[in-house]
């Protein structure tokens, strides 16, 4: 995306993309199997971006990841039917101009069979475009789609906590069909999230958030600062401009995370650092 | 309805423009959602960074000007340290709830949490205490020599924003839709994978109805994308998913409503198929229309109709920008066809959504007329009637039409709002508001 007063400086790859995608769009003369490496090469490169972010978007992952996998399907089929291709019978809508006459020299991914290479005559024409193609062998592929997919299942599934699970036993997860069965009295079911509490990374954030702040610290020994110097009251953050009748029922304390509300009261620095000066000195 | 001219047909005129005039605005700045409040003459927007109010504070049918009424932080930045990214306060959805008293409420979400405001106006104060000035200090009791009533005094508008609930920490993905339902008690909010329901009254719990992740997560193909609750029925509710469907589900079946009631699809066109036919099929936003019977959907090169009689295929298909489909490949190249047009009815004969380059189209269901407007500040003359824009897909270009490779892919119309009951839409570029309204008015 085009930042907002940002000068992007494209590499030579992009520029070259940037140009294959307006000669995809704009020329029917590109051959079938150009045009599917191209989009396979794009989607390749979007998705080892998105991988890099801390976050990336799940929405346009899975988008990506599914056009890959209908390529990877269709070379597939390609290869498995070696005879076809070479005259140039495709999968059904497109129409493959650029074989026969064109000749143009296709460096083909490793999965496809020795065969097809074979099949074609082909006149080496050193031809920039494909040259500036990266080729991906359908392994790199299924292991590109594989990882980013896991790795969006391990930073992203933080269950919500505190959920009350009603008989106290581990319930296994209902099949889709059945659903969960909720009994009147047992409102507190927090649908079919809390049954993985114990397997998911959750649990211990969850645990975390249950305990009060001074619990984690009750193993560290603060007797020396505790008689002399008192805190100032936490004061959670308040947007403005707010004019509450009632106090807030529920205040995050979970919502901007525990962690920011520990204040180290300004005396207790100033106590420890004049500590470290007579420690370093001595 | 809509048409060039003559006869009943809707005049648009411009009306009003709010934001920046420079194109070059702050990221924070940017607007992320609007929508039109339900029963009143007021109109909100959200940016990314707080939540502005407008309010339309004529009592006449005449021509209204809408100002800024209130404008308040709605979330802040959050720093999540378990996974060490930041949550953007960049709001995603607004959803006014129909008024109960003098005071105002609404939910606004960004990624992770839902909040409800209560927008409250004082427009009166009470003078004349007894024992405290005028500026609040206490007065010395023995300087009372009289007695009297204080009295309520009009004084400028005031108008407060409070948190009132902040339901927190029940979406692991980033909130794509909030919809409050018939009931006026609950309301659902989706993320890509899960959709809770809420009561309103309660922050500490929500009930997951629906979930469609897998239990190995590299067997996702499908994501939610957007999810409202029938106007009516206060058990059913849509979701739509990045497939180009969408399930009616009836939440009195069972709990968990991973099984749909409904499952409305169109068979794909084979003459259409091309590498980008999933991703052009996601569907980035449903709506009812208000009488419950219909619902439209938008992906990301046409409208549908769909009758929630019948399941499929859609009862009408109304093309945006179809001169867009040779062009996939760039749009795809440059993330453009992952952008997220929203959509709006009015009642249940027009539909209006938006486009590139400034551009936004209504399609007038018994008419079967369209018509493509501009919001640009070239024709900013309040009554400047605007005039109908054409796009030249191919071949020679008419005089003012505008040739597909002139369109400007970073001026895009995600957001569009009609006014419930009058002719005035509101329509939101990236950084500006424009307020139009029929010339009748």
């Amino acid at each position: 995306m085009l930042g907002r007063g940002l000068k992007r400086k494209l590499s030579d790859y992009e520029e070259n993309v940037a140009g294959l995608s307006s000669a995809f769009d704009s020329s029917r003369n590109l051959p079938y199997p150009l045009k599917r490496q191209l989009v396979l090469n794009m989607c390749l490169t979007k998705l080892q971006t998105y991988k890099m972010l801390v976050e990336p978007n799940l929405h346009r992952s899975v988008l990506i990841a599914n056009t890959v996998r209908q390529i990877q399907e269709e070379m597939r089929q390609e290869s498995s039917q070696p005879i076809n291709v070479c005259t140039g019978i495709t999968p059904s809508s497109h129409s493959y101009t650029g074989m026969e006459s064109s000749g143009i020299s296709l460096q083909l991914p490793s999965g496809i069979s020795q065969q097809e290479s074979n099949c074609c005559d082909l006149r080496s024409v050193e031809d920039p475009i494909e040259n500036s193609l990266l080729i991906v062998s359908d392994d790199d592929m299924s292991s590109a789609i594989s990882s980013i997919l896991k790795d969006l299942d391990f930073v992203e599934d933080i269950s919500p906590p505190t959920c009350l699970v009603p008989t106290g036993d581990d319930q296994p997860k209902f099949p889709e069909n059945t659903g969960l069965k909720l009994e009147d009295d047992r409102q507190d079911l927090k649908g079919a999230e809390c049954v993985f509490g114990s397997f998911e990374i959750s649990n211990s954030t969850s645990y975390l958030k249950d305990l009060a702040i001074d619990d984690i610290f009750e193993d560290i020994d603060t007797s020396m600062y505790d008689s002399d110097f008192c805190c100032p009251p936490l004061m959670p953050p308040r947007p403005p401009p707010v004019a509450t009748e009632e106090p807030l029922k529920t205040f995050p304390s979970c919502n901007s995370s525990s962690a920011s509300n520990i204040q180290i009261c300004r005396t207790d620095l100033s106590e420890l650092d004049h500590i470290m000066e007579i420690l370093v000195g001595s | 309805l809509l048409g060039a001219g003559g006869g009943n047909d809707i005049q648009w005129c411009f009306s009003q423009v709010k934001g920046a005039v420079d194109d070059d605005v702050a990221e924070d700045k940017l607007l992320s959602e609007l929508q039109y409040r339900k029963l009143k003459t007021g109109m909100r927007t959200a940016a990314k960074s707080g939540l502005s109010l407008s309010e339309n504070k004529t009592q006449s049918h005449s021509r209204g000007e809408y100002n800024v009424y209130s404008t308040f932080q709605s979330h802040e930045p959050e720093f999540d340290y378990l996974k060490s990214l930041e949550i953007e306060e960049k709001i995603n959805k607004i959803r006014w709830l129909p008024q109960k008293n003098a005071a105002q409420f609404l939910l606004s979400t960004n990624d992770k949490t839902i909040k409800l405001w209560k927008i409250s106006e004082r427009d009166k104060r009470p003078e004349g205490y007894n024992l405290k000035e005028e500026d609040g200090r206490y007065r010395d009791p023995t300087t009372v020599t009289t007695l009297r009533v204080p009295v309520f005094r009009p004084m400028d508008l005031m108008v407060e924003a409070s948190p009132r609930r902040i339901f927190a920490n029940a979406h692991t993905y980033h909130i794509n839709s909030i919809s409050i339902n018939s009931d006026y008690e609950t309301y659902l909010s989706a993320d890509d994978l899960r959709i809770n329901l809420w009561h309103l009254e309660i922050t500490d719990r929500s009930f997951n109805i629906v979930d469609i992740k897998p239990a190995n997560m590299e067997e996702l193909t499908e994501v939610i994308t957007a999810a409202e609750f029938h106007p009516n029925s206060c058990n059913t509710f849509v979701y739509s998913s990045s497939k180009g469907t969408i399930r009616l589900c009836d939440m009195r079946a069972s709990a968990l409503c991973d099984r749909h009631s409904k499952l409305f699809e169109e068979p794909e066109d084979p003459s259409n198929r091309s590498f980008f036919s999933e991703i052009i099929s996601s569907i980035s936003d449903v709506k009812f229309s208000h009488s419950g019977r219909y619902m439209m959907t938008r992906d990301y090169l046409s409208v549908k109709i769909w009758d929630l009689n019948m399941e499929n295929r859609p009862v009408e298909t109304y093309q945006v920008h179809e001169y867009l489909r040779s062009k996939l490949c760039s749009l795809y190249e440059n993330d453009c066809i992952f952008d997220k047009f929203e959509c709006c009815w009015n009642g249940s004969d027009i539909v209006m959504t938006g486009s590139y380059n400034n551009f936004f189209r209504m399609f007038d269901r018994n008419t079967k007329r369209d018509i493509t407007l501009e919001a640009s500040r070239e024709n900013n003359k309040p009554r400047t009637v605007l005039k109908p824009r054409k796009v030249c897909a191919s071949g020679k270009r008419k005089k003012d039409e505008i040739s597909v490779d002139s369109l400007d892919f970073n001026k895009k119309i995600l957001h569009t709002a009609w006014h419930p009951k009058e002719n005035i839409i509101a329509v939101a570029t990236t950084n500006n508001l424009y307020i139009f309204q029929d010339k009748m008015n």
